[in-house]
This record gives structure tokens, sequence and C-alpha cells, in this order.
């Protein structure tokens, strides 16, 4: 499955939050979206929604400023965007990732955008390819067979906690969630035979 | 496109086509001429409003109907989701049974591929059925009866009071999780890894058919999440103070 990244938007005007969203959402890698009117409650949905990108005006943040501090103690990996009417007021704030000022031309914004995208990238890129290894191959088969993570621990001699990280990677590069849906995979690919299905 | 009494229901739907659905859910037949919502909302005794906020939330994602929707009656929003479950039920997903078992593949596989695909959606079909079915004869019974005894200043029934003192409706907590999986599995598949079936036009159709099935579900969801579970249970707490 495609990595896709998760942008939190703080912005108390309707008409720039969704400006911005409409910006965001024209990015490949763009995955949940979330609007917060104010900074009340960031830190929580911070966590809430495990954000990649934080965008947040910088008015919001000139009232507030050991907030940010605090966000980069808490989210080491989280990216920081802040944007302001110009680029001279965005140049006031130390300590973000990117910077963006409201008269720039779409293009910039978009590139700028998509660097920094393309900079996390990587680091969560790690299951880009579907094939299955063999190890997971044997996990697919347990579970089209009715097993329970322990029983495919048992038989596969290996710890239920790691039968549930193989399904996590799974279920990653697939795209198949359920129980149903994987006896489908399996059928289909061979590795049981229909009869064998619970 | 915001939609509003005036416009005319013709309009509407030229405009954008997946309401069709929605507004033969109401009942609405075709042939209404060049009426606007609000006549025909008249002639078919609906809620103008109601049907507002709700085809204005199906046709754009970013109406959110939900705070009109709870100074509303619940039991609107009820009759609605009854009538999304019946489609659901009775019209969509046995159709899409059908696709499904219309599609042919050469040679051998044949069989095997069209026998998985069945019991997959036999399985999510069963699903959809038993918890559409749990809805109308435990939640929605339930969340009625608190709206009626809220607004019902007279004598409360013994059972009623029995039934406040033992349920909850946080004991509701929902699964449509999982049968929203289903459906993003199903079309993976179908996507991914599926061998392309003789009849290609087919697998087009079952896929836009899980695609719209999708969206309205997700909808459907939402109304019960952001509307009526909501609601149900502020009265419910209002009237657990109360008696």
């Amino acid at each position: 499955m495609a990595v896709k990244f998760s942008f939190l938007i703080v912005e108390k005007s309707y008409i720039i939050r969704s400006g911005l969203m409409q910006i965001i959402s024209n990015f490949y890698e763009t995955g949940v979206v979330n609007e917060l009117h104010n900074v009340d409650t960031l830190l929580k949905k911070l966590s809430e929604v495990n954000a990649d990108v934080l965008i947040i005006n910088a008015k919001l943040i000139a009232a507030v400023p050991e907030l940010i501090l605090d966000i980069r103690k808490r989210f080491e990996q989280l990216k920081l965007v802040v944007f302001a009417g110009t680029r001279r007021e965005a140049d006031e704030f130390p300590g973000f990732d990117l910077k963006i000022s409201v008269d720039e031309p779409k293009h910039l914004i978009v590139e700028k955008i998509q660097s920094l995208i393309n900079e996390i990238k990587p680091k969560k890129d790690n299951n880009l390819s579907e094939n299955l290894s063999e190890r997971e191959k044997d996990v697919v088969k347990q579970i089209a067979l009715g097993k329970t993570n322990k029983e495919i621990g048992e038989a596969l001699f290996i710890s239920p906690h790691t039968v549930i990280t193989h399904r996590k990677n799974i279920t990653g590069k697939l795209g198949i969630k359920t129980v149903s849906g994987l006896t489908v995979y399996a059928i289909l690919n061979n590795l049981i035979k229909i009869e064998d299905a619970v | 496109m915001l939609i509003t009494k005036d416009i005319k229901l013709a309009d509407v739907i030229l405009q954008n086509y997946h309401l069709i659905p929605i507004i033969s859910r109401f009942g609405i037949k075709f042939g209404f001429g060049d009426k606007s919502v609000g006549q025909i909302c008249t002639q078919y005794h609906i809620k103008t409003n109601f049907f507002l906020e709700i085809v204005n939330a199906f046709n754009d994602k970013d109406y959110k109907p939900y705070e009109k929707l709870k100074n509303m009656s619940l039991s609107l929003t009820v009759s609605y989701l009854l009538k999304s479950h019946y489609y659901y039920n009775k019209v969509k997903l046995p159709f899409i049974e059908n696709l499904i078992d219309s599609l042919e593949w050469e040679g051998e596989d044949n069989l095997k591929n069209k026998n998985v695909l069945k019991k997959f959606f036999r399985q999510y079909r069963k699903e959809v059925n038993e918890h559409t079915a749990n809805e109308e004869t435990e939640i929605y019974p339930y969340v009625l009866e608190l709206e009626q005894n809220y607004n019902n200043t007279g004598k409360v029934s013994v059972s009623f009071l029995e039934k406040l003192k033992t349920k909850s409706i946080k004991d509701y907590a929902d699964t449509h999780d999982e049968l929203n999986s289903s459906l993003l599995d199903l079309k993976n598949i179908i996507i991914k890894y599926l061998y392309p079936a003789e009849n290609k036009d087919i697998t087009v159709q079952i896929l836009i058919e899980i695609f719209k099935l999708e969206k309205d579900m997700t909808d459907h969801t939402e109304l019960e999440e952001k509307v009526v579970i909501p609601v149900a249970e502020k009265i419910e707490t209002e009237l657990k103070k109360r008696y």
C-alpha cells in the first residue's frame, strides 16, 4: 500500500483553511487532513491524529511561542510548517521546517511542500514492495486455515507477538485486512485449497 | 452547489446523478416535471428541511449536516436509516452478488474463482444483514423510545423505566469498521489480485458498484455516529437524571 501522510492544519479563518486543504489535497501522498481552529487542543489532537505534518498560522504561534518548543520535544518526527501574511513575517519564526506565505504563487508553495514530503517519505516507506516473503506466505496460509495467533506461532515456531507483526506487514503490503479477505488471497494464489478454508 | 427548496428537483439530479438512490429512498418517483424540491417534498409528505440536509450532505462531502439534524426529531433520521438498510440488503447487495455470479473465467480456474468470490461476498452480506438487523431490533427502537419519553411529560411506563435502568446507548459501540474493511479488501482483491475474468465489463461494473456502496455506507455510518448516537446519549443522560 502506498504511504500516506497525515496533515493537521491549524487556522482560524475558514477561507484560508479551505485554501490550504485544497493545496494539500493535490499531493499523491496526502492521506488524512485534519483541521483545528485554534491551538487550545493542539497537543491532544497531534497525538490523536498521529500527524506527520503540522501547518500552522504564524499569528497563532506568536501568542504561545513555548508551545512550538514543546511540540518539537514531544513529536520529534513531526514536520512543522508555518505560514504568514508575508515572507518577511514568516522569517520571524525560527525552528520550523518550512515557511510559506500567503502571497506566494501556487507552484512555489506546491514545490516546497512536495520537497518536504519527499524528505519524510523514505522513513515511512519501508514496505513498498508488495511481494510477500516466504515467511509471510506461511502466515497467510495459517490465517486462511482459520488459526489463531497463538496456534500460528506454535505451528511456525515463532512468538504470537511476531505473528502480529507479520500480520501487520501483510496487511500493509496487500491492502487486505480481514480474515475472509486474506483467505480469498490465499486461495487465489494457491497457498491453500478452497476446501481447506474455514 | 447548495441545494435549496426552490431549485427544480430535475436540475438537482441532472447536476449529480449520485443522488438518484437517495431520492428514491424517500419514495420519490420520476416524471416529476419542473417541480421544485419544496413542492415535491410537500407532495410526498417529506419534511423539506430534513430532505435538504440529507441531499446536501450526500452532494458535497464538506457539507456537514449534523448540527442541524441534531435539532430535528430523531425519528426522521431513523426512518431514513431504515430505508437505507432496505436498499443495502434487498437491492444493492443482491445486485452485486448477481454480478459476481455472472463472472466467467477461461479454463479450470473458473469454478475456483467464482466460488471464492461468492463465498466472500455471501459472508459480507450476512455480516451487513446481522448488523442492520441488530440496529433495527435493538438500537433504533430504544432510541425512538428515549425520544418519545423525553418529549412526553406525562406518565412513563414501568417497562421503559426498567430499560432506562439497565440499558445504555454506550453499549452499542459500533462495529462498522469491520464492515468497511471487507469492502476495502474486496476492492483490493479485484483490482490487484484476481485473474481477469473473460467478461471484463462486468468486473468494471462490480468495482463501480462497490465504490458507490462504500460511499453510501460511509454517509450512513456518519449519520448514526454523529447524529443518532450523540443525541440519544444526551437524552438518555437527562432521562436518567429525571427518573
